[in-house]
């Protein structure tokens, strides 16, 4: 029974919904190869529409829904997409993915939709999306695909969320979102804002710091399973 | 033989590019369908959002006192209470009229709207009652390239417009957005570094909605 089940599906090795995978798979895209730290992938958005945490966690949330539902789709079709069309096939599902959440965007958080700019649309050119697609979810079963999605795009929504807090913290001395919350932190008793965090070149230097105290993080061993 | 065999390859070619086609054609199909589903879903509430956005881009020019955070119910009550839609000969104007007297007009907008470098550029222009002198300027919607002609919806580049005036001295309709080199005329704005092409097109389309207020309002010519 067991042998016939994998007989059928060619691509699945282990047992259960995820082919025993899942757990690795989902290690994997948060943390031994995390697109932003590891693969350095999609470094464009990350280091964009990081000046308010807000924007960072709506920007992750808008990849994880992406990534999830493409490698959804591009692996439910991946046996019957023609090899010569199935990047044309990967973006279509994927910029279908990005408009819906783009309008969603735009009737429900208008102002949020303002503040992101073009950057919701280039998640279209992302290329953890289309990594995924086209290393994973083309040669893997559904669910395990979506798990790999969904690793991916909270991978890179943490860096972000890590990122977007750091700027706005140091660059206007509060956090907007916190404060919505109901949780008030306030420096600038001892603290100058400094607007440098903000701009452009801040979004470089937070990004920059956190590369090194995640390699630092995960060892030296890393580098020689690189090289 | 041989034509056999190219027969049987080529009808196998054949087959192959007629599932891709099929594959293709129900692939965006479905794409399509869902778009325009979703589309149909969020038209009224995207149709609110933006019609919220005119109003409080016309509040702003206008310089009418509303709360930032006040919702599209909210603005749409201070815009019924503050500003008188008209129209001047062929020119539709949003006029805010001062408080006591009705016939006293603090600041009257007009919309503009042309094509951007990249997309359409949409906004409002306030003159004060003298309706030569600028008051304020806004972009509500524009495509430009971000941190270059993006700039233009900036407030430091509004800022540029006010009180400038939309006629030179010798009383010819229209402004100059001009590089740097110092502004000479009452008319010229200083344009952003970096973004040229936007810059050129902002003027053009000014010009153009310039020309046809100095039409509709010909007897404040000096």
């Amino acid at each position: 029974m067991m042998s016939n089940q994998s007989q059928s599906r060619p691509d699945c090795a282990g047992h259960g919904l995820c082919c025993g995978r899942g757990k690795q798979t989902l290690c994997e895209g948060l943390w031994k190869s995390n697109p932003i730290a590891i693969q350095m992938l999609g470094i464009c958005s990350a280091l964009a529409v990081t000046s308010r945490l807000e924007n960072s966690l709506v920007m992750g949330l808008a990849l994880i829904f992406v990534c999830v539902g493409s490698n959804l789709f591009v692996s439910l079709l991946r046996n019957i997409t023609p090899r010569k069309v199935r990047m044309i096939a990967e973006v279509t599902i994927i910029a279908t993915f990005v408009i819906v959440f783009d309008q969603l965007l735009k009737a429900f958080y208008w102002d949020m939709s303002k503040q992101l700019g073009p950057y919701v649309g280039l998640i279209i050119t992302n290329c953890i999306i289309m990594g995924r697609a086209e290393a994973f979810a083309l040669q893997n079963p559904p669910l395990l695909s979506m798990v790999d999605g969904l690793a991916n795009g909270l991978g890179y929504a943490v860096v972000l969320a890590i990122i977007g807090f750091f700027r706005e913290l140091l660059g206007t001395g509060r956090v907007l979102f916190f404060e919505r919350l109901g949780l008030h932190i306030d420096l600038s008793g001892w603290y100058t804002a400094n607007q440098l965090m903000i701009l452009a070149p801040g979004a470089f230097i937070a990004l920059g710091f956190l590369i090194a105290l995640y390699n630092h993080a995960r060892g030296p061993e890393s580098e020689e399973i690189k090289s | 033989m041989r034509s056999f065999t190219d027969f049987v390859s080529g009808g196998c070619e054949m087959k192959g590019n007629l599932q891709t086609i099929v594959y293709a054609a129900v692939l965006g199909a479905i794409c399509g369908s869902l778009l325009a589903g979703v589309d149909q879903l969020t038209g009224p509430y995207k149709e609110a959002n933006a019609q919220a956005e005119r109003i409080r881009n016309i509040l702003e020019v206008l310089q009418v006192p509303f709360s930032k955070e006040s919702g599209p119910q909210e603005l749409a009550e201070v815009f019924a209470a503050n500003v008188l839609e008209e129209k001047f000969g062929e020119l539709p104007v949003y006029v805010y009229p001062a408080s006591q007297d009705k016939d006293k007009v603090k600041s009257v907008a007009v919309a503009f709207e042309g094509r951007g470098l990249w997309g359409p550029i949409r906004g409002f222009l306030a003159l004060r009652p003298d309706m030569r002198t600028i008051q304020d300027i806004t972009f509500y919607e524009q495509e430009e390239t971000p941190g270059l002609g993006g700039q233009i919806a900036s407030s430091w580049f509004r800022e540029r417009f006010k009180s400038r005036r939309i006629i030179d001295a010798d009383g010819k309709s229209g402004i100059r957005i001009k590089r740097a080199g110092g502004l000479q005329a009452e008319n010229e704005v200083d344009a952003i570094t970096g973004a040229t092409m936007t810059c050129k097109k902002v003027e053009v389309i000014l010009n153009e909605t310039i020309e046809k207020i100095v039409r509709a309002y010909p007897n404040n010519d000096e």
